[in-house]
């Protein structure tokens, strides 16, 4: 009988079955785009950056077709690389700090730096950002960025409280105090807190045991740690009343749906995160992955990374800004991308109260984790 | 009598809070299935079907419940084919080592899913089958199999022991006793065993995630739309397979079970 | 009649025994080596070195949290455990012998169906239900009482382990006292054993296997069960599957996170093997 069992899906019948319901399926009108003879194009990065209102139209002028694959969080990510064979993912979009991690492990092919507009940068930093340059070599673009500060829910927290990161101990939101489930960003607000300004990251060991000291004492105030669909629902739902290890990326979207919350880089500083783009190794079709990542550095492109639908960043280059500011003026105005305007992202960085969101200098990952796991069961 | 009577009533509101506890959140989620807002919140906003339109319109979530229909069907049917042989050798015999043989069934439920499906994604890479939906046929099957064979044991457990020789005793060989006698007994466990096997795929996304490589199935895309972008495509999808899913399980019942009693009753 | 060949290979044995032999030689073992020897790799410029070092097992075992989180993570588990058993155990019986065999059959399939519904869109589904301006508390507020916080809290947990495991437990409790010899049952009714006593000292212990692989498996699957002490319980306190993943993010730190893993294995292990152990054992006769 096992043996009989074992060869019905050798029998004709099965596969016929499942022909004939996959050719019901591609009769219908939604048909895979794949069906003309397209390139494929492997990506591996945060959701949204597969999806149409990003890449349609650049599939659309080359003939090619994105296969995307979401993860959540850089070590998923970079495990799945590790064990996948050599050029599976053409294309890799990753956090800023991770991108290191990529190009020790070897997991990224060298960039000819002429191929992207470094001139039309907004700020300089962008055009030597650390973690992305390796002796003299680019090994990644730099894309997008957002800014980390204080999010609250405005009818808990008033505007001038959410100038300090001293909000999050009022006692009127005991309990009601978020994490975002990440050790960097969180520990890095503490240490801005404490007022070590640009040397966030570079802690010795009595500044990471004030760090360690005040983020202990914040604890009562902890409602929950959460991730991406905990956050916004803990947000939405008013469950929390402020977040630890945030910024616009989170409250921007709850705002265009409604909410009452909102995000501000307070006086202590904010931390900013960047998304690059970098291109696998051993892929075969480094010249297409090349002119996407030169089309999402377009204006066009930096307009569309702005107004992803999954989460807003800000453009990174003169035209890009621009290009926004005529295509979409509303959105450039929430999101202070005016030349002029009060917490406008480059002038921030210019007056010092952005910091880049980097890995600690003097403690290892494994410390900082070690620590956030401390904290959770204390 | 009364007494009785309340009791019943008392037991029969007690299962029915039982099912309204367990078919809740489903309920909850088709209602927001069917609001406008992105985030839901009482009260709720207006009815809409934007998202089922999102769905429908979206090739590669057709293209995941296809990869899903296939590895749930091919996984219900090897986990149960290695969980009858296992049940059977368990009821059967007694050998050396049938220790570390049970225990080579049981044991995959006990690791934790992330590492296994790491685990998993390497091995597999090793043995250049990963990336595949064979590899996530593979990985669910050693994952369900325990599943189907613990059904199908419990019920060899109900069968009288003395069956089998009485069998054997009146001419049969092995091969046609568990023809027409010991399979036959097992149906109704065996079906369990596929139903639960496939539903137990249907849904697991954390292996999947790692070994599917850019072959997504059902899970894998709700876990990355809840990981990143968390709207109501989601609740469209999941009262999409919960419909389809009763149905087709109402249907099994009327069809194949509803036969099967008749034809023993006649 | 057990080894009725002794020089010929019983193929008939064979052909049951070997399959899962075979199947999970090639893909099951292969991984569980893999992820034992990953505890004690290396790693070196965020990629995992092969190394047969015990620092990963001697810096996780130092660990305080380490040592909270497990012992959180059995305690949660084993309540878990006891709730969906209590909890189960009136339903199972009425659907076992107070219902008719098809209603019966009716409840057990559509018991069957929320193993089809994803498990993270259910727990998400708890959200609205569960927060201070949800559903429960928003009827609560009609009738005067509340607002109670469910969410973040061991509650939650449990509500979430519970959404997990009730399915199963209801189904598993009732086919085993569904088919157990009823007219043991109805003797000792006839003797004048009173409904409750025979339930605990008939019908229970009739049904002592299918009930302990019910608690098995609730246990292992709260146990390893990460979504819900995560969106449900808000990480307070975190317990083992949480820790794993945040083991991860410590750099690429899997093989820290294997060592956590194989110490959850060896415990769900112990408990499976103790378990069926006192399901299995024949009762000696007097």
């Amino acid at each position: 009988m096992s043996n009989s069992m074992k060869n019905i899906f050798k029998s004709p019948n099965r596969r016929n079955l499942l022909k004939m319901s996959g050719a019901a399926v591609l009769t219908t009108p939604f048909v895979s785009r794949a069906w003309a003879a397209t390139t494929e194009i492997n990506m591996l990065a945060w959701y949204g950056h597969g999806e149409p209102d990003i890449v349609a139209e650049f599939e659309a002028a080359n003939n090619v077709k994105f296969v995307s694959k979401y993860y959540a969080g850089g070590d998923n990510m970079m495990a799945l690389i590790a064990q996948s064979p050599p050029g599976t993912y053409d294309i890799i979009l990753s956090d800023g700090e991770f991108v290191q991690q990529l190009n020790a492990a070897g997991y990224v092919e060298e960039m000819n730096a002429a191929d992207y507009p470094f001139d039309d940068m907004l700020h300089e930093d962008f055009t030597k950002f650390p973690g992305h340059w390796s002796e003299g070599k680019l090994y990644s673009m730099m894309v997008r960025g957002g800014h980390l500060g204080v999010s609250y829910n405005k009818n808990a927290i008033s505007a001038e409280e959410a100038q300090s990161y001293s909000c999050f101990w009022k006692p009127e939101i005991k309990g009601k105090l978020g994490h975002f489930d990440w050790h960097l960003p969180n520990l890095g607000m503490i240490s801005l807190y404490n007022g070590n300004g640009s040397s966030l990251w570079n802690l010795d060991d009595a500044e990471w045991a004030a760090v360690q000291e005040n983020t202990l004492s914040l604890r009562p105030q902890v409602g929950g740690y959460f991730d991406y669909g905990g956050t916004f629902n803990g947000l939405k739902n008013g469950e929390m009343l402020a977040m630890c290890g945030i910024g616009d990326w989170i409250t921007g979207v709850l705002e265009k749906d409604g909410a009452p919350v909102g995000s501000v880089i307070p006086k202590e500083g904010g931390i900013q995160w960047t998304e690059s783009y970098s291109i696998g190794k051993g892929t075969d079709k480094a010249d297409i992955v090349k002119k996407f990542i030169q089309y999402m550095l377009s204006p066009v492109g930096q307009v569309k990374s702005a107004q992803m639908l999954a989460y807003p960043g800000f453009c990174i280059t003169k035209a890009g800004r621009a290009a926004l500011i005529e295509a979409d003026p509303a959105e450039a105005k929430r999101s202070h991308q005016m030349d002029g305007m009060a917490n406008e992202p480059i002038s921030l960085i210019n007056d010092g109260r952005i910091h880049y969101r980097d890995i600690p200098k003097q403690q290892s990952l494994e410390d900082w984790n070690d620590f956030w796991s401390e904290y959770k069961n204390a | 009598m009364n007494s009785n009577r309340i009791l019943k009533i008392a037991l029969t509101a007690y299962v029915g809070a039982i099912f309204l506890f367990v078919f809740a959140p489903i309920v909850f989620s088709v209602v927001f299935s069917f609001n406008s807002q992105r985030f839901p919140t009482i009260p709720l906003g207006s009815f809409s079907i934007e998202w089922y339109v999102k769905i429908f319109n979206d090739p590669d979530i057709w293209k995941a419940a296809l990869n899903s229909l296939i590895v749930s069907s091919l996984t219900a049917v090897i986990a149960t084919v290695l969980g009858f042989c296992t049940a059977y050798s368990d009821f059967r015999y007694n050998f050396r080592l049938k220790g570390p043989y049970i225990a080579l069934i049981l044991l995959p439920p006990t690791i934790p899913l992330i590492i296994m499906a790491l685990a998993m994604l390497a091995w597999l890479s090793k043995l250049g089958m990963s990336g595949q939906l064979w590899s996530v046929v593979i990985a669910h099957s050693v994952l369900t199999a325990p599943f189907a064979m613990a059904i199908i044991r419990l019920r060899l457990n109900q069968m009288d022991p003395d069956l089998e020789s009485a069998s054997w005793n009146l001419g049969g060989s092995e091969w046609a006793t568990m023809r027409y006698v010991i399979i036959p007994f097992c149906k109704p466990a065996i079906i369990s065993g596929l139903c639960l096997a496939a539903a137990v795929s249907f849904d697991e996304f954390a292996v999947s995630w790692f070994v599917s490589g850019l072959n997504k199935t059902l899970p894998v895309i709700i876990l990355e739309i809840v990981q990143g972008n968390i709207d109501p495509q989601v609740n469209a999808i999941g009262t999409f397979v919960f419909l389809t899913s009763m149905t087709l399980i109402i249907l099994a019942q009327i069809f194949f079970v509803h036969r099967q009693i008749k034809s023993t009753n006649s | 009649m057990f080894n009725k060949k002794f020089l010929k290979i019983d193929i008939y044995a064979m052909t049951w025994r070997l399959p899962i032999i075979v199947w999970q030689l090639l893909f099951f073992v292969g991984p569980v080596i893999f992820m034992i020897a990953m505890s004690f790799f290396l790693v070196k410029n965020y990629r995992m070195t092969e190394a047969f070092e015990f620092v990963n097992w001697s810096k996780m075992f130092s660990k305080n949290y380490f040592w909270d989180s497990y012992l959180y993570t059995v305690t949660i588990a084993s309540i878990s455990t006891v709730f969906a058993m209590t909890i189960a155990f009136p339903a199972s019986f009425t659907l076992a012998f107070k219902t008719s065999e098809k209603l019966r059959r009716w409840a057990i399939f559509l018991l069957i169906i929320p193993f089809f519904t994803s498990y993270l869109v259910r727990t998400f589904s708890w959200f609205v239900i569960l927060s201070e301006n949800g559903v429960i508390n928003a009827l609560l507020g009609y009738i005067g009482f509340g607002p109670y916080v469910m969410l973040n809290t061991n509650f939650g947990t449990l509500v979430g382990y519970m959404t997990l495991t009730l399915p199963l437990v209801v189904i598993l409790q009732t086919i085993t006292m569904a088919n157990i010899d009823r007219t043991l049952v109805e003797a000792a009714r006839n003797l004048g054993c009173k409904p409750l006593a025979t339930i605990w000292r008939v019908i229970i212990p009739l049904s002592k296997t299918g009930l302990i692989v019910a608690a098995i498996f609730c246990f292992i699957l709260s146990f390893g069960d990460f979504v819900a002490p995560f969106y449900l319980g808000g990480s307070q306190e975190p317990t083992l599957p949480i820790l794993i993943l945040d083991t991860t993010k410590s750099g690429q730190q899997w093989p820290r996170a294997a060592v956590v893993a194989i110490v959850m294995m060896m415990t769900l292990f112990a408990v499976a093997f103790i378990g069926i152990a006192l399901a299995y054992r024949k009762k000696v006769k007097k």
